[in-house]
């Protein structure tokens, strides 16, 4: 470690270890063995997860969220390798206007967001099915999945894919053979990232849920407003569990390194 | 480099592999980067194409290879005309400047791609792979991944991989431009060799004029997206078509001039005092009295002798010696006459072994072998980095 | 890669599904104009009017407006110290960057439910205060600004980190050296380059953090709960319980131009901090 202030360092460790302590104080509080939430608590059991694991609702919530987090991550990567690979090869001189395109979701308050996507579904009359329900979560991640695809690609060398060309590949081929590999730990990062944000989202989705749809946080957002059982504690920590292991899948496969780099080229 | 090739290799009987460059113009929005090039490359030849730098060479070979079409005129290939055709359709290799190898793969699966591909059965894929691997002289090291290989290892795996395919024809952009001069001698060897087995035409550009000297049949000389001149090196060493392709080819004397009168002969009034020159020596242009233009002269033909030496018919210049080289067999000296300093090679000899330097001098040459050109446009000057 | 390759219609359809993707967002972005100004067929400009009559509402822009400036900068403030801690830290790098992102993924509404246990009637610090002896009726932690602020500020800090961390670590090293070498001390090389140089992550942090704090709905909603209203908490209420879309999409807009009026602020500091920098 390089020489810094012990006062900064101190201050440093103690901020970074409260950002996960009310996770922690979830995660205790879902041990809880009496009928309200407690912290700490005075007794100690496993009865929360027995409950949540049973009740269809809770099952049929992480269903619904895990297979939407899959098809929005799985398009979206798709939509965005697509048009980064054309852009680069094709059409360089579009880049800067595309991207400030891609980008302008991320300018646009949550809330706003919210309102704009559900009076668009609406119109579309799909509120409160799960295609409403990915369409917007598309356009929240695509942002998310677009910089590390891009950054994957452009340090790709172009000739690769004439060289594979002239050997007689088609261009899909190409893209398979060479292209795709290349560019594995960019399209690993956009399917895992853009997965998590889809599967955590709320402010967006609770717009567009219905009777027969909703998704685990949005339904842990619903319960905490109606009555605090602490069964929310134990959903509340399988989420973020499930989270946890996706982000450890990404370190493992592609490396946290994308997060902190700057996307100047 | 041992390069052994078994009988088995089939060459482009079938395809014939000439290239017809017709008329055919690039622009890159309102920037014409080749215009109105015309090229005939006849099947089973080594061409190459020398130029400065950015003088379209490469765009020249994207037209051909099908990543780019021109913006006008047209391209055949066997006599068929390509328009439109993609390039995986067509009957080209290319090994690319940067040699594009595939980093994920190993030495062999690199060589195999194309032969993938083309749905080659594996037994047959193999042995190719292992025939070529041999060819290019990488024996065992078919496992080995590209990041494990040297510079030189490098490149021929990425001939190695263009070849294997048996182009007929087989584009080279540059590819030994990265090695150090002995490996560059080396390979440059093994590709005339493989070349000349294969009967593949290969179409080679370099900046290394002494390269395509060596390795030619025909040298297309390009200058500010035009073809300048085609011959054999020999041909464009002797007989430049104008100050550009004599610049660009060989060491050059130039001496900046104005014709003053214009006949049978040509009288000019140079750097280095008057000068008569036969007509013949201005060719492809007509000078008229008042034009300014440049006469070359190649090193080998300056002699330079005693100053009271008979001239014989030569032209003679009085000049004083300002250094003489002596390197072997060869005697570099530069000699400052009129306004401007020339070069001489010559054969070292007993006599001007080290003359000394500001000793007065003649320089003999016979006006046969001066070339007089009208001055370099703009535009083509800049491609030498020479301000106008 | 090069340009000036053949483009041919098929080539074309690779980006078309990006071009859907943006035309729906910006058709979205349309439909709430559409919602905002036509209400039974005819133009209206009701709710915008509405908005500048009402002082109650006016108290909710304010709130929102400044409850984000202060939930920004103390988010950079606190995030400062770990960004730096995490720069230094060079083997230990990775994984102090999960303890960063675990928290910055979790969704919020968890996040937000760990701080109701926390800081509610009965939660951990009432708790505890009370188990000390310091106090005896439980302190109003939540349904109030103290909660939304201290929701939101953790909420963001996550993201603050990685922002100012990039810039961080984009700051060649050497630089830092030769400032040192050049005899600056370590408190003045921080102030004259380390920090200087960061300033493009913090601004960066400070226009995410302020956007993400002024379009939050459901820290303020379950933090703040429906008395102290924020302008997402209020727009909330209008799309779900009162279901009027207009008056909705009305607030929006005027989110919408709230946020670009004061994203162009933030540009503006932020150049007039950066300049003589390049
Ligand atoms: N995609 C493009 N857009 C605009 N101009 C281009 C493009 N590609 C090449 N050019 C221009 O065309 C000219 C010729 O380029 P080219 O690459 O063919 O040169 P070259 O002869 O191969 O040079 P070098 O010897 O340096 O490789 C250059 O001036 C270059 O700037
Ligand atoms: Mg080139």
């Amino acid at each position: 470690m390089q020489k810094m202030s012990p006062l900064t360092r101190t201050l440093g460790i103690c901020f970074l270890f409260l950002l996960p302590a009310p996770i922690f104080i979830v995660f205790v509080a879902s041990f809880n063995g009496s009928a309200y939430i407690q912290f700490p608590p005075e007794s100690y059991s496993f009865r929360w997860y027995v409950e949540a694991l049973t009740d269809a609702r809770w099952a049929r919530a992480v269903g619904t969220s895990l297979w939407i987090a899959a098809v929005t991550a799985s398009l979206v990567t798709v939509i965005s390798f697509l048009a980064a690979y054309f852009t680069l090869r094709y059409a360089p001189r579009i880049n800067t206007a595309l991207e400030l395109a891609i980008f302008s979701p991320l300018f646009f308050p949550h809330a706003c967001m919210g309102v704009a996507t559900v009076a668009l579904m609406a119109n579309f009359g799909i509120v409160g099915t799960p295609w409403a329900i990915i369409l917007a979560h598309m356009m929240v991640v695509i942002p998310f999945s677009y910089r590390p695809i891009h950054i994957a690609l452009r340090s790709v060398d172009p000739d690769l894919i004439r060289a594979a060309e002239v050997m007689g590949a088609s261009e899909l081929r190409a893209l398979k053979d060479i292209i795709l590999p290349m560019c594995r730990s960019g399209i690993l990062t956009s399917l895992l990232f853009s997965g998590i944000i889809s599967f955590d989202e709320v402010t967006v989705t609770m717009f567009l849920i219905g009777p027969d749809v909703t998704t685990l946080t949005v339904q842990i957002f619903t319960f905490i407003q109606d009555d605090a059982s602490p069964v929310l504690a134990a959903i509340s920590t399988i989420s973020v569990v499930l989270t946890f292991i996706a982000i450890i899948l990404l370190e493992r496969v592609a490396g946290l390194s994308f997060f902190v780099q700057r996307s100047g080229s | 480099m041992n390069v052994h090739l078994s009988s088995t290799i089939q060459t482009s009987d079938g395809a014939d592999g000439s290239i017809d460059v017709n008329a055919v113009s690039k622009s890159y929005g309102s920037v014409e980067v080749l215009s109105s090039v015309n090229l005939a490359i006849a099947a089973g030849t080594f061409v190459t194409l020398l130029g400065p730098s950015g003088c379209g060479k490469t765009t020249l070979l994207r037209l051909i290879a099908g990543f780019i079409e021109p913006t006008q005129g047209h391209i055949q290939i066997n006599g068929v005309d390509v328009s439109g055709v993609p390039t995986q359709k067509r009957p080209i290799g290319m090994v690319f400047q940067n040699l594009a190898l595939f980093p994920h793969f190993s030495v062999a699966e690199n060589i195999a791609y194309g032969l993938k591909i083309k749905k080659v059965a594996a037994d047959e894929i193999d042995r190719r792979v292992a025939r070529f691997i041999g060819l290019v002289g990488l024996d065992g090291m078919g496992d080995r991944r590209i990041s494990q290989l040297s510079g030189g290892q490098k490149q021929r795996v990425a001939l190695a991989r263009s070849l294997v395919l048996e182009p007929s024809i087989l584009l080279l952009d540059e590819p030994l431009s990265a090695l150090d001069m002995q490996l560059r001698r080396q390979l440059q060897i093994a590709l005339k060799d493989i070349q000349r087995k294969l009967k593949t035409t290969f179409v080679f550009v370099t900046h290394d004029q002494e390269e395509a000297t060596i390795l030619s049949d025909t040298v297309v000389v390009m200058g500010d997206g035009k073809v300048q001149q085609v011959g054999t090196p020999q041909d464009i060493y002797s007989n430049p078509n104008n100050l550009f392709v004599s610049k660009f080819i060989g060491e050059l004397n130039e001496i900046k001039g104005r014709v003053t009168a214009s006949g049978r002969d040509l009288t000019l009034e140079t750097e280095v005092g008057p000068l008569t020159l036969p007509a013949s020596a201005a060719q492809g242009f007509t000078p008229r009295a008042g034009d300014e233009v440049v006469v070359c002269l190649r090193p080998e033909h300056l002699h330079v002798a005693a100053p009271d030496a008979p001239a014989n018919g030569s032209v003679a210049l009085a000049g004083q010696i300002t250094d003489c080289l002596v390197s072997g067999p060869l005697t570099h000296m530069g000699i400052q006459t009129g306004r401007t300093i020339l070069s001489s090679v010559m054969m070292t000899q007993a006599g001007n072994a080290a003359l000394p330097s500001a000793s007065p001098c003649k320089v003999l040459f016979d006006p046969a072998h001066a070339r007089v050109f009208a001055p370099l446009s703009d535009r083509l000057a800049k491609a030498f980095g020479e301000q106008p | 890669m090069n340009s000036g390759e053949r483009v041919t219609f098929g080539k074309f359809l690779m980006l078309l599904p990006m071009l859907i993707l943006l035309a729906m967002f910006f058709t979205s972005v349309v439909t709430l104009f559409s919602n905002a100004f036509v209400e039974r067929g005819g133009f209206s400009f009701k709710y915008f009017q509405q908005i500048i009559d009402r002082p109650d509402y006016h108290v909710v822009f304010y709130r929102t407006v400044l409850s984000s400036i202060l939930v920004a900068i103390l988010a950079v403030l606190f995030s400062y110290p770990i960004a730096l801690l995490l720069w230094r830290a060079n083997t230990w790098r990775n994984m102090l960057l999960i303890v960063v992102l675990v928290p910055w993924l979790v969704s919020l509404v968890v996040r937000t439910y760990g701080w109701i246990i926390i800081l509610g009637p009965k939660g951990f610090i009432n708790a505890f205060l009370g188990w000390l002896g310091v106090i005896e009726t439980p302190l109003k932690l939540m349904f109030n600004d103290i909660g939304i602020i201290i929701g939101l500020t953790h909420v963001l800090v996550p993201f603050a980190v990685i922002s100012i961390l990039s810039s961080l670590l984009s700051i060649e090293e050497n630089l830092e050296e030769a400032s040192r070498v050049l005899g600056a001390s370590s408190l003045e090389t921080f102030r004259r380059v380390v920090f200087p140089l960061s300033l493009p992550g913090v601004f960066t942090a400070l226009m995410v953090l302020y956007l993400g704090s002024v379009g939050a709905i459901v820290t303020p909603l379950l933090l703040g709960g429906i008395t102290e209203k924020f302008v997402g908490t209020q727009i909330h209420s209008e799309v779900m319980s009162s279901f009027n879309m207009s008056k909705a999409a009305a607030w929006s807009l005027c989110l919408l131009a709230l946020s670009f009026v004061s994203l162009v602020i933030i540009k503006l500091i932020e150049r007039r901090a950066l300049r003589g920098q390049e």
